[in-house]
This record gives structure tokens, C-alpha cells and sequence, in this order.
């Protein structure tokens, strides 16, 4: 568990660099899949690594941008997805982040198992 | 197998990433739009933002500085004309891209490009019209005269050199949900934009509507209820400064029979209220300082990003400062330090209908002979679908907008064609360069009189007392009747004669009354030689010359009064007759309740006001039971003016039966709307009406509704639901110009940036910024510095 989140942590700090030339989503879905592969993760543990290292990073990455802004799109966002406040808007979206993350770790993870037995 | 199943969750997020990344429905791509570093997060402005910039372009002829006060308003110094509207360019883009580009879309029917099918009959609407045509006739105007070249070269390449700049992460916000993609500007484009405002401002006539009640109505009634010209109005040029006589002579209408085309159409939309402006000027005669005072409130729709960017622009030979349309170079309102100017629209009929005979599908009838139509081919592109065709047929008068396949007004399908001034060539852009750099009256008037559509009532002040004001546009000598309804288009009496030279004009210089005033009545009496028919408003007008003929000693804040002025004409003449036609015993505890308001009211519409409320749901509801009635036999196409009905009803006219019934029945009516909004809390006059600035996707999160203000169309601040003063102007002229300015919206059209509304707030309540005009003497210090250089090769 402890490993997972320090993993996460590293993961997340990756993400970070690559944000500078890459879109949120190509990260989300490309960098949890190379950590899984690289670092032999297999069954749950890819999706669950995946999750939270790209939440992580989505989150950081949208308060960075959304403190400064005191919330001013946060909130005109989240009126536009009918939910009540930016906060709410903040969250469905860092699990947006977090959902494609954990898939893709899983995927890296099921081939790394499927790959290793044959 | 094992390693088919192995890459099967691979396959999925796959997928999964890439359904996210397209646009579904009407749905936007939502990985896209959510993706923290390229997506709507990218256009959360930090508060504390850092305007400061060093920035290099390449075309740029020398160096240029901007600098943008605490409202962020830009300040321009370049060293010549060309860097002065690249840089205007530069900014309209930078800050309002979304709206320039959607709007010149829409202009030239291409909405359906962006939007998809539903867009496809506003489309052709606009391709039938003639808009495009109307621009690519002036352009070629615009591009033969070297100054107005040069500034629409440079206005478009600053614009360009910001769109160059682009990818997906700093395209504003709006493209990211609509999910196309900002395209090159043109100078056609910017044709395109002032033709947009031609057609808000002459765009709809009552020709059609006319017509069909000529020959539905007896011709008593028809001249009682809509009258050429509506008595006691306060016209806006006085009539001691009409011209004398006409250089052309005035033409003889041909007879009935052959002039007018004859229509039948029955169900007609009800048609929208015009908009309106305000423009009125003081002489110093009238105003405490003894200096003039311009005041300008242009009505127009509330929009964000707002339709107009506040700039200030030198360069040799100009300093100017005022309210610029982004897409267009130039500043429309403003003033400079020698003179200060205001448009309202001038409303004179400039756009007129003729029926078209029919010889074969290939030719129409002209002058006894058969000719051929000039067929344009408009290909409209339409998103997810093929691309629509629609053959335009154009004829001697101009393109057939309605036909059997595609209808006007009322379900009418014959063939109609339009001559429309905005179809002629015409060079405002140029009008707008020269009237930016005059100093004095003479170089306003050269300046202006390029301004040839739309017609606008164009107010003067200068700094050495003078004021003046043009009813500036290009016209048409015109026999009596000529225009008012459709025309025969088989015969050659009906095309449109001479153009009146523009010197001849309505206009008036120094009236011995002491002030100007305009807010799109009728333009002069009958004693201006020439015909000339139009959709006049008089209630403003009314209000504002009563208050400015007793006004002495004025001073700004007594202007900033009368812009937020909300006293009802109508209601102060209508209410008291609505009363006396109430018996006291005729009348429910309930319909009581509510007459009790109205007792001591001061007619003045203000926010808060339940009086305004009741009023104004009454009085509606009587016109309409005033004219139900006799309309019931007839098709209802346009109704006389509140105005008309107005006097009617002081007089007590026959063609509006029985008062009393209606007066009682209305009254009835209302009490049920008025029951639901006391019961939803919005009696409150602000409450009822709810003026709104809306987001022009009418998005409603970035949109601000229930608008705390008074006022509606017919009272001086016209705030209605969704149309109002755009820009509030009063500007005192001296030696040092004292400006105010204010306008529903904010500099920045960014959705996340905390410049997107800031200055709706002291719009709503009425109050002004004082405008930072930096001169030769004053240049205060500046919040944020561009620095810009020519980028070397």
C-alpha cells in the first residue's frame, strides 16, 4: 500500500514534467501504462496505482490554475455541468482524470500478467 | 488467446480516450474540455495576472507601446497609421476572438459550418439577403481608396499575427465547447462585420406587413392608424435649420395601379420592437461651465463579450479615444481632443421590396421585356452533413429573398426582391479613419459624408462651442409612397431614381434652442423637401427634449441623470385615461388592490417599483384588446405604434370601440400575470422584466439575469430584456475633454478572466468611469505595458 502511494507520488511528479508538452488526457492515458509495464505491476494494484497517481496529478495541476483564478471558471464550469458548486466541478473532474489513469494502469497491468505466464 | 484477452483492456481505454476526445451529440469533447493543461483550465486567468509583454512581430514598420489602465483598457502610441491598426488588430483579437469570428460567420451564413443543420435557415436568410454580395461590393470600395486600404491591411494582419499564435490550449474558451477552430482573418471579413450592422440597424421594414393592411383596410382607416407621418412629434432636426430647396426635383409617383404590387398572407410572427439610441448635445449656452456636452447611449443587444472593446489610439495626426467593434479598425464612438461625436440610427427606409413577375424558370419581366436572372450559387457547408445549395437569383432590383422555396414574411411565397442600400458600394471604414483625425466642423462633415449605410444621426461637440448634427446616410430621391409598401417590379417607374446629394442631408448647426437632440424619432418635419419614409420612435424623444428645454446650468452628473432616466411618457399620457374609464363599483377587491398602487404614482419605471409592474402589464394588455378587435377579420401583420395608439386613445377614436370594455376586460386580464408574479416575489419592476446580459451562446452560467435597474424601450435608459443602452458616453468638451464612459461588460471576452464583466456592476446602478484620456500633457501611469517591436528578418 505504502509502495503504491509513493509510486503514485512519483508518478504524479512525472506527469508534472510532461504537462509541459503534453495534454492531460494523453498523460492520463499513456503514462500509468509505461509505469505498469516498466515496474512488472499486476491485477488490481494497476488500476488502483493508475487511479491515484493521475488523480494527483490532475488535481494539482487544476488547483494551480484554479486558486489563482479564485475560482471564477470553476464556478461558470459548473454551472454548465448543472452542478451546484466549483468544488463538485473540480472533483468530477479529477476523477475523470482518475478513471482513464486507473484504466490505463490496469491494462498494463493484465498484459504484463498475460504476457509473463505464456 | 490468454495474450488476445491481455491487450483487451488496452484496447478499451483506447477507446475510451478517443470517445472522449470527439464531440457526441451536442455534447463537446469532454476529455478535451477537461483536460487540466489544454483544456478549459488553460483559460482560467490568474487575478493577479501579469499583463506586462515584450512582443515581436514580424510586418510591424516601428515600434509601438500599449498601455492598459486599471480597467485594461488599451492605450495605443505607434509612429504611423499601418502599426496603429495592426495593433488595434492584435488586440481585438487577443481579447475578443470568439465574437469577431462567430459574428462575421453569421453575417455571411456560416453558421451551420459550426453549429450543424439548425443553423441552416438563419443561413440562408443571410445568404438570400445579400449579405455577402453587400460586403464584396464595398470592399472593393474600401480597397480603392490607399488609406482605407492600408487600414484594413493592417487591421488584418494583426488579427492574423494573433491567430498564427494559436493551438488548441489558448483558443478561448467558447471553441473548446462548440469544438471548431478560429480561421485567417480577411478584409472581406471586417466588410462583412460593418454590413452585420447595417443589417441590425436598417435590416427590417414594415413594407411587407404595409402592404397587405392597404389593401385590407379601408383607406380612412388605414391613414388613421398608420399615418405617413405621425403628428406632434419632436423631430430631430428643428425646423429653423431645415435646407431650403432641392437641388433635384422631386419626381411624380407613377399611378397606383402600376406602382404597388398587391399581396395576400396571413399568419405573420408578431414582429420584434426596434432598438434605439440616444444621442442629445448641449451648447455651452446651457450647461454651467459654458462648454458643450455630448451625450451618447447607443441601444443595442446586451451581450458578453460585449459588442464593443474601449481603446485609445494615437499616432501622428490622431488621438483618439472611444468604443471600437471588435473586428472592424477604427474607433465608432469617441472623441479626440478638438471634437466628440455620437451615432443613433436614423431610420429612414432604405431597404424596399418589389414583386417579381415571373416569365420562365430562367426570366423575369422588366420594362416589357423578358430578362435573365444572375444566378448566384450559394454553398453552404453544414457540420456532419452534406453541403446545401441554394441558387440566389438576382434580378435589375437585387436578389429574390423570398420565393416558393424559401418564404417571407406571413407565409408569403411569391417572388420578392430587395434593393437594399447595404447592397450598394460604400466606404465607412474610411469615413471612420478621417472622422477619428477631425479637428473642427468641416472635417467632420467631409468625414461623414462617406458614412452611407446605415443611415445614422451623427451628433457633434467641439471644444470651441459648436454642435451640430447630421441625419448622414445615402438616399434615395423618392416620389411620394415610393418604398413605403412592395412594389411592382415588372415596371420601370419603381426603380429607385437619383441618390440626393449628401450635402442635402437633415442637418442642423448651432440651433438657436441650445441643444440636439435624437433617439430615433422622426427626422425632420414636412417642410424637408425631399420624401422619405421610416420606422419612427417618439417616446424618448418626447421625454428628452422636455427635460432638455428647461435644462440650465447643466453639468455632467445632470447628464448622467438623464441617461438613467426612466419617467414614462406613455404612462403619464395613458394611465390617467386607463382611470378615468374604471367605475369604482365595476371593479373586484382584487383588480382594487392593485389600482391602489397606481394611486400616487410618479409614472417613473424604476427598479423597485410594483406601480411600473401593474402598469405595464395593463397597458399591454389593452393594446392588444384595443386592436384584437379589429384585426379579427382581417390578418394581423403590424400593429399601429404605441404612439398612434396613444393619441387615439386621448382622442377617443372609432377605430378602437368601445374604451370602456377595453379598458375594464384589460384591466381583468392582467390580474392573473400579476397574481403569478406576486406569488414568485417578482412584482418588483426589475423583477417582471429581468434584464439580462447574456453570453451569446445564451450559456446561462455565463450569462447575469434579474438585472437590478428600471427603465424599458419606451423610457429614456432603455433597458429592456435584452436589448439596452451598450454604451454610456457624456463627454464635456473644453480645453481638457472631461469624459465618462460605461458599458454591460468587461475588456476581456475571456469567461474565466476577472475582466469579462467588470463594469456591469456601476452599469446597473447608473454610475460611470471617468475615462483616462492620456494627451500630450497627461499620461498617467499605466497598469500594464506592452512593448512591441518589429521582428527583424
Amino acid at each position: 500500500m505504502k509502495k503504491t502511494i509513493i509510486v503514485a507520488c512519483v508518478m504524479a511528479l512525472l506527469g508534472g514534467i510532461f504537462s509541459l508538452f503534453m495534454s492531460g488526457l494523453w498523460i492520463a492515458a499513456v503514462l500509468p501504462f509505461i509505469v505498469t509495464v516498466s515496474m512488472q505491476v499486476k491485477g488490481r494494484q494497476g488500476f488502483g496505482l493508475g487511479f491515484l497517481g493521475i488523480a494527483l496529478l490532475w488535481l494539482v495541476l487544476i488547483l494551480l490554475k484554479d486558486v489563482p483564478n479564485h475560482h471564477i471558471l470553476s464556478t461558470r464550469m459548473a454551472g454548465l455541468l448543472s452542478l451546484p458548486n466549483a468544488a463538485l466541478f473540480i472533483l468530477v473532474n479529477v476523477l475523470l482524470g482518475g478513471l482513464i489513469g486507473g484504466l490505463s494502469g490496469w491494462s498494463g497491468a493484465v498484459m504484463n500478467k498475460a504476457f509473463r505466464k505464456s | 488467446m490468454r495474450k488476445l484477452i491481455g491487450v483487451l483492456p488496452l484496447v478499451f481505454t483506447a477507446v475510451l480516450v478517443a470517445l472522449l476526445s470527439r464531440p457526441i451529440g451536442e455534447l463537446p469533447a469532454l476529455g478535451k474540455l477537461l483536460d487540466p493543461v489544454t483544456g478549459c483550465w488553460a483559460n482560467a486567468e490568474s487575478v493577479s495576472k501579469n499583463y506586462n509583454d515584450k512582443l515581436n512581430f514580424e510586418g510591424l514598420k516601428a515600434a509601438v507601446t500599449v498601455m492598459f489602465d486599471d480597467r485594461l483598457v488599451p492605450h495605443i502610441t505607434a509612429n504611423n497609421d499601418y502599426d496603429l491598426y495592426f495593433t488595434q488588430g492584435y488586440l481585438h483579437a487577443y481579447f475578443r476572438l470568439w465574437q469577431m469570428d462567430l459574428q462575421t460567420r453569421a453575417a455571411a451564413g456560416r453558421v451551420s459550418e459550426v453549429l450543424g443543420e439548425k443553423a441552416l435557415k438563419f443561413d440562408r436568410t443571410q445568404r438570400r439577403k445579400g449579405m455577402v454580395y453587400g460586403a464584396e461590393q464595398s470592399l472593393k470600395e474600401m480597397e480603392a481608396d490607399p488609406r482605407s486600404k492600408q487600414m484594413l491591411d493592417a487591421y488584418t494582419a494583426g488579427i492574423n499575427s494573433y491567430i498564427n499564435t494559436l493551438n488548441f490550449k489558448k483558443y478561448p474558451l467558447e471553441y473548446k465547447l462548440a469544438g471548431f477552430e478560429p480561421e485567417a482573418w480577411t478584409n472581406l471579413k471586417s466588410a462583412l462585420l460593418l454590413k452585420y450592422m447595417a443589417d441590425d440597424l436598417t435590416g427590417s421594414t414594415d413594407d411587407i406587413a404595409l402592404t397587405v393592411l392597404r389593401d385590407a383596410l379601408s383607406p380612412e382607416a388605414f391613414a388613421a392608424l398608420y399615418p405617413e407621418r405621425l403628428q406632434g412629434v419632436n423631430a430631430v432636426i428643428p425646423r429653423d435649420t431645415i435646407i431650403q430647396t432641392p437641388s433635384l426635383p422631386i419626381p411624380t409617383p407613377p399611378t397606383d395601379s402600376i406602382a404597388f404590387a398587391h399581396l395576400k398572407a396571413t399568419d405573420f410572427e408578431k414582429t420584434e420592437e426596434g432598438k434605439g439610441s440616444n444621442n442629445w448635445a448641449l451648447s455651452g449656452s446651457r450647461t454651467k461651465t459654458g462648454k458643450p456636452i455630448l451625450c451618447n447611449d447607443p441601444h443595442l443587444g446586451l451581450n458578453l463579450p460585449s459588442l464593443w472593446y474601449e481603446v485609445q489610439m494615437t499616432a501622428p495626426g490622431v488621438n483618439v479615444y472611444g468604443v471600437s467593434l471588435p473586428g472592424a479598425p477604427g474607433v465608432i464612438i469617441g472623441f479626440n481632443e478638438n471634437i466628440s461625436w455620437g451615432f443613433t440610427n436614423n431610420y429612414r427606409d432604405v431597404k424596399d421590396f418589389y414583386l417579381i413577375k415571373e416569365a420562365s424558370a430562367s426570366t423575369y419581366w422588366f420594362a416589357g421585356k423578358e430578362q435573365s436572372y444572375i444566378n448566384r450559387v450559394e454553398k453552404i457547408s453544414i457540420k456532419g452533413k452534406p453541403d446545401y445549395f441554394d441558387t440566389v437569383r438576382y434580378t435589375v432590383h437585387g436578389p429574390v429573398i423570398y420565393d416558393q422555396t424559401f418564404h417571407g414574411p406571413g407565409g408569403l411565397n411569391k417572388p420578392l426582391a430587395v434593393t437594399w442600400m447595404a447592397h450598394k458600394p460604400s466606404n465607412e471604414v474610411l469615413a471612420l479613419y478621417l472622422l477619428n483625425r477631425s479637428n473642427q466642423y468641416d472635417e467632420y462633415v467631409t468625414a461623414i459624408h462617406y458614412f452611407l449605410c446605415p443611415a445614422q444621426n451623427m451628433l457633434y461637440a467641439d471644444k470651441h462651442g459648436e454642435i451640430a448634427l447630421w441625419g448622414q446616410g445615402q438616399f434615395i430621391n423618392k416620389w411620394k409612397g415610393q418604398g413605403r409598401y412592395v412594389m411592382n417590379g415588372a415596371d420601370s417607374s419603381t426603380l429607385w431614381g437619383d441618390k440626393i446629394p449628401v450635402t442635402e442631408n437633415p442637418h442642423t448647426r448651432n440651433p438657436r434652442q441650445g441643444y440636439i437632440a435624437s433617439a430615433n424619432q422622426t427626422v425632420t418635419d414636412t417642410t424637408y423637401p425631399y420624401w422619405y419614409n421610416g420606422t419612427f420612435h417618439e417616446f424618448r424623444a418626447w421625454r428628452i427634449n422636455d427635460v432638455l428645454r428647461n435644462t440650465k446650468a447643466a453639468t455632467v452628473e445632470d447628464m448622467f441623470a438623464l441617461q438613467n432616466d426612466v419617467y414614462s411618457v406613455l404612462a403619464a399620457n395613458v394611465l390617467p385615461v386607463m382611470l378615468q374609464n374604471i367605475t369604482p363599483t365595476a371593479i373586484s377587491d382584487k383588480e382594487r388592490n392593485y389600482l391602489e398602487l397606481l394611486g400616487n404614482w410618479d409614472y417613473k419605471l424604476t427598479a423597485e417599483s410594483k406601480a411600473a409592474t401593474v402598469f405595464q402589464i395593463w397597458w399591454t394588455n389593452l393594446y392588444n384588446t384595443l386592436w384584437a378587435k379589429l384585426y379579427e377579420q382581417t390578418p394581423e401583420p403590424l400593429r399601429p405604434t404605441p404612439e398612434r395608439t396613444m393619441q387615439l386613445l386621448k382622442e377617443g377614436s372609432p377605430y378602437l370601440g368601445n374604451i370602456r370594455d377595453a379598458v375594464i376586460a384589460s384591466l381583468r386580464n392582467s390580474i392573473d400575470s400579476l397574481d403569478k408574479l406576486k406569488k414568485a416575489d417578482r412584482l418588483q419592476w426589475y423583477r417582471a422584466k429581468n434584464t439580462s446580459v447574456r453570453h451569446l451562446t445564451k450559456l446561462a452560467p455565463f450569462s447575469f439575469t434579474n438585472l437590478k435597474m428600471g427603465g424599458w424601450g419606451n423610457t429614456v435608459n432603455a433597458a429592456k430584456t435584452d436589448h439596452g443602452p451598450s454604451w454610456r458616453m457624456v463627454v464635456q468638451m473644453g480645453d481638457e475633454v472631461e469624459a465618462y464612459g460605461v458599458y454591460p461588460g468587461g475588456q476581456s471576452g475571456n469567461v474565466g478572466s476577472k475582466y469579462y464583466a467588470t463594469f456591469l456592476d456601476k452599469w446597473v446602478k447608473g454610475a460611470y468611469y471617468r475615462l483616462n484620456f492620456y494627451t500630450a500633457n497627461t499620461k498617467p501611469a499605466a497598469k500594464y505595458t506592452w512593448t512591441i517591436n518589429p521582428k527583424n528578418k
